[in-house]
């Protein structure tokens, strides 16, 4: 039986900082992950880091460009100490080797994204994520922790109302593990794989939300998805809003800049749920491409520029989509991105069950509410990872001995053998391809009652079958049947949640645009969704937004 | 965008040591549009065809670094490599484990070799306590200082250079592209206080065992470069240190011996590259070679030429940039 004081599990840039804060705190971190830590989905962000350093620029305006961005549903005490953590987070990075892009007196270069009123969004030319995951881990590299690699979390231990540790598969060995842990930390990212149209990695399939939420963890505003404006046509991979910070613009097939009609004043830089819905209506409206989609352009900006300050990105459409952005437009539309949701915690990472911590894309302070800003995601990772740690470490100095039980480790198994000795059985590639379809086609950018309630019709029929799924291979290596059937399991969980919470929610707020909804409503709505599990799926409840300066608003950009 | 599909056979090695003895290849038989992704492939016939084949994957846009396979005898991401091309140009595509690493199961290898020689080259930035970084702001770093690092900051540790890497496959102590790349980013980062250590380091702990056969820069698919790196690695070692190891003097005494007379006087070579002590040893060797090749051991004309290269050395020599270092 492994034993440790702090289990952090994933190794992106939220856990990892997270488990930095809490061996620097003195207590022993092991770190659980599925990948190798530079393999974290967090290498694949592109843009920047948003930190309000520029002399023009101003804290405050990062504050109230985030609340508005929010479109009101974050929670403002969380995102002014987000903002104000902002410049001292980005300089510890630099000094831990993150290598910046830089302007010419030498301080960290800037460039402007969407949504925000100042360039603010600090950058390693398209490579931002990649160039922090670099250097955190390789700070990380000087300490002493342990590290369980290619490791699924499949449970969270609770006993007496307090997380005790966790249960997890070893897929090289091919054995489940209970490891006790005084705290836990969940940074294991999001579930974009939930959609078939996606910029996320095949990683990102939620297993720490899951695991939380079965273990009785509130889950919040899991209805907001966000979907971003530009992925590449066939592959949906990401094209970083960057490349319309450097001035790319978006046309239709008539040669129209049609954003002048969506966003007069920002044009191609408004919000991203603005500008996913500008192109989808021009698409429904006749005005995309055959095929279904529009172009982002970049030729007017010269070979030197786009080869330099979005080299990734060349790279990317040269090999993924065979276009050459120097001379060609490139083929865009909307795929899903970031969920703005995730497991419900304060602003120092607590979640709603003692013991229980969480950070990143998988955790909801909320500091993004109904729509996330480009930049502030890789900020919040940093940030909220570094508070993760520290308070896990803070309980975890005082908590009582964690200890978990065969009967733990026993259930799991079981679950498992069970699934191995189906002779006939539901394969569980098939029930996430539906799942997938269902979400793409029911529940994307604008939504209608109908769509959703067929969308939760399919869903839980596929959870219906999914409890006779199968695992049909045998091997104890890397055993990846395996993977793919806990994974399907916990993406059908949390997609039946993003549905239940979208039919709830009778407004349009942020990513979550309702067709018979379509104005905002604060009197009703302007409050979090809490999902727990109940006997017939998901129970919601809400709770309250804080407010401290800002009046809501309409959002114009 | 709909294109033309074309048949893709593609023949994949697999192991598993839970059941297998010995490793063997399956062949299956696709139809895809060209510009299909290697991986979408490999995903296909996991999802279609054999659930049990078994790889890494992660990111799918040449990012996560998880991915790298032999295909076609080349090391490459699977993820950003197009079938169409492959069987233009093979017939078929034959995907296989990264050489050099243990095979763990099908295409997944044993990676911690790679990441071993990664982690004994202290990858992280040490500072000089006596100059510490400025308090509460970022240290100045102009954008020609960030130049400097080349393309090494693409870097997604993939692990297709170490595969590629012939010199890796002799000698398992040789650090491969990867970490010698990694450590040129340090030598050469304003804030690292340890250049001087590293150069020295490095000298003896397998810097000169790279062949200079560039397979690694053909292999990487971010265009790290890593043999150009390990050349100014070189250079940069020699300017330090002095050539202080057999590689170094060895390629000091290249550069000599072959201005000397524009073609190679072995003998000399040894001579410019071993210490007397260590000449001793190679004396069985020397009789060998002497016998079978009487004519290594004879001074060779200066070739007629030999202006012409005293002028390339010469412009070599003053070429701007290179003495720099």
């Amino acid at each position: 039986m492994q034993r440790h004081d702090v289990v952090v599990v994933g190794a992106g840039l939220a856990g990892q900082r997270a488990a930095l804060a809490a061996i620097e705190a003195g207590r022993d971190v092991a770190i659980v992950t599925k990948l190798h830590p530079l393999r974290s989905h967090s290498g694949a962000a592109q843009g920047g880091i948003n930190a309000a350093v520029g002399k023009e620029d101003s804290v405050d305006t990062h504050i109230y460009d985030t609340v508005k961005g929010s479109d009101y549903l974050g929670d403002q005490d969380a995102i002014e100490f987000f903002c104000r953590e902002a410049g001292p987070t980005v300089v510890e990075m630099e000094h831990f080797g993150t290598i910046f892009s830089r302007a010419d007196d030498g301080s960290l270069a800037r460039r402007p994204f969407g949504g925000a009123g100042f360039p603010r969004t600090i950058y390693a030319a398209d490579r931002t994520g990649l160039a922090l995951l670099q250097a955190l881990y390789e700070r990380l590299g000087t300490e002493s922790f342990t590290i369980y690699e290619e490791w699924d979390l499949t449970s969270l231990v609770v006993h007496d109302g307090r997380v005790q540790g966790i249960v997890a598969f070893d897929r090289r060995h091919g054995d489940f593990a209970a490891i006790a842990a005084k705290a836990v930390v969940l940074a294991t990212g999001p579930a974009g794989r939930i959609y078939g149209r996606t910029t996320n990695a095949h990683s990102c399939t939620g297993d720490g939300l899951a695991a939380a939420y079965r273990a009785g963890a509130a889950l919040k505003d899991m209805e907001f998805v966000q979907f971003h404006p530009t992925a590449l046509l066939e592959s949906s991979i990401l094209i970083t809003e960057g490349a319309r910070g450097e001035g790319g613009i978006l046309k239709n097939a008539n040669g129209e800049r049609f954003m002048s009609r969506y966003a007069p004043h920002v044009l191609d830089l408004a919000s991203r749920d603005v500008v996913s819905r500008a192109i989808w209506t021009e698409v429904q409206e006749g005005r995309g491409f055959p095929g279904r989609y529009v172009h982002l352009e970049l030729m007017h900006l010269g070979r030197e520029k786009i080869e330099t300050r979005l080299q990734e990105i060349c790279d990317f459409t040269r090999a993924f989509a065979g276009v050459d952005p120097v001379t060609q437009p490139i083929p865009v539309m909307p795929a899903q991105h970031y969920m703005m949701g995730g497991i419900s915690t304060d602003l120092h990472g607590e979640a709603t069950i003692p013991g229980l911590f969480a950070a990143g894309e998988a955790a909801c302070v909320s500091i993004h509410g109904a729509n996330r800003l480009g930049g502030n995601s890789l900020l919040e990772t940093l940030v909220f990872g570094k508070q993760a740690g520290l308070a896990a470490a803070a309980y975890a100095e005082t908590a009582a001995t964690a200890s978990v039980t065969p009967e733990d480790l026993e259930g799991e198994t079981a679950h498992v053998r069970a699934m191995a000795a189906r002779k006939d059985g539901e394969e569980p590639q098939a029930l996430r391809s539906e799942m997938q379809a269902t979400m793409d086609r029911y529940v994307g950018i604008y939504r209608s009652p109908g769509d959703l309630e067929e969308a939760l019709r399919r869903l839980r029929a596929l959870q219906r079958r999914y409890e006779n799924v199968r695992i049909s291979e045998t091997s104890r290596v890397y055993n990846l049947h395996l993977t793919d059937a806990l994974e399907t399991g916990h993406m059908l969980d949390l997609a039946e949640v993003i549905v239940v919470g979208a039919l709830a929610r009778t407004e349009s707020r942020g990513a979550h645009t309702r067709l018979d909804y379509p104005k905002r409503d604060d009197v009703n709505w302007m409050r979090h969704t809490i999902a727990r599990p109940g006997p017939e799926g998901p129970t919601l409840s809400y709770a309250p937004v804080a407010y401290t300066r800002w009046e809501p608003k309409e959002r114009v950009y | 965008m709909a294109a033309a599909r074309v048949k893709v056979p593609i023949e994949v090695y697999r192991f598993d040591p839970t059941h297998d003895a010995k490793p063997h290849y399956d062949r299956f038989e696709l139809d895809l549009a060209p510009h299909t992704p290697i991986l979408t492939a490999l995903l296909q016939i996991r999802a279609d065809r054999d659930p049990t084949l078994t790889m890494r994957y992660s990111c799918r846009s040449a990012i996560c670094g998880s991915c790298a396979m032999v295909v076609n005898s080349k090391s490459r991401l699977v993820c950003q490599t197009p079938v169409g091309p492959e069987v233009e140009k093979h017939g078929k595509i034959v995907i296989e484990p990264m050489r050099s690493l243990p095979v763990l199961r099908d295409l997944v290898v044993e990676m911690s070799p790679f990441w071993g020689h990664y982690r004994k080259l202290e990858p992280h930035l040490i500072t000089d306590p006596r100059h510490p970084m400025p308090a509460d702001r970022e240290t100045p770093m102009t954008p020609v200082e960030v130049e400097r690092f080349k393309e090494t900051p693409r870097c997604i540790a993939c692990g297709a250079c170490y595969s590629a890497c012939p010199a890796v496959e002799a000698d398992a102590s040789f650090p491969g592209p990867m970490a010698l790349a990694k450590l040129y980013r340090f030598v050469v980062d304003p804030r690292d206080s340890a250049r001087q250590d590293r150069l020295v380091r490095i000298q003896t702990e397998g810097l000169w065992l790279c062949l200079r056969c560039h397979l690694c820069t053909e292999a990487c698919p971010k265009d790290v470069q890593p043999s150009q790196r390990i050349r100014d690695l070189k250079e940069m070692a020699i300017a330090a240190q002095g050539a202080t190891e057999n590689g170094s003097r060895h390629a000091l005494g290249f550069k000599e011996n072959l201005r000397d007379r524009g073609i190679l006087n072995e003998l000399k070579l040894v001579r410019q590259t071993m210490s007397p002590l260590a000449m001793l040893g190679q004396i069985p060797q020397g009789l060998k070679v002497a016998r079978k090749k009487p004519e290594t051991m004879r001074k060779p004309p200066k070739i007629q030429e030999l202006e012409q290269i005293e002028t390339l050395y010469r412009e070599l020599d003053d070429a701007p940039g290179e003495k720099a270092r």
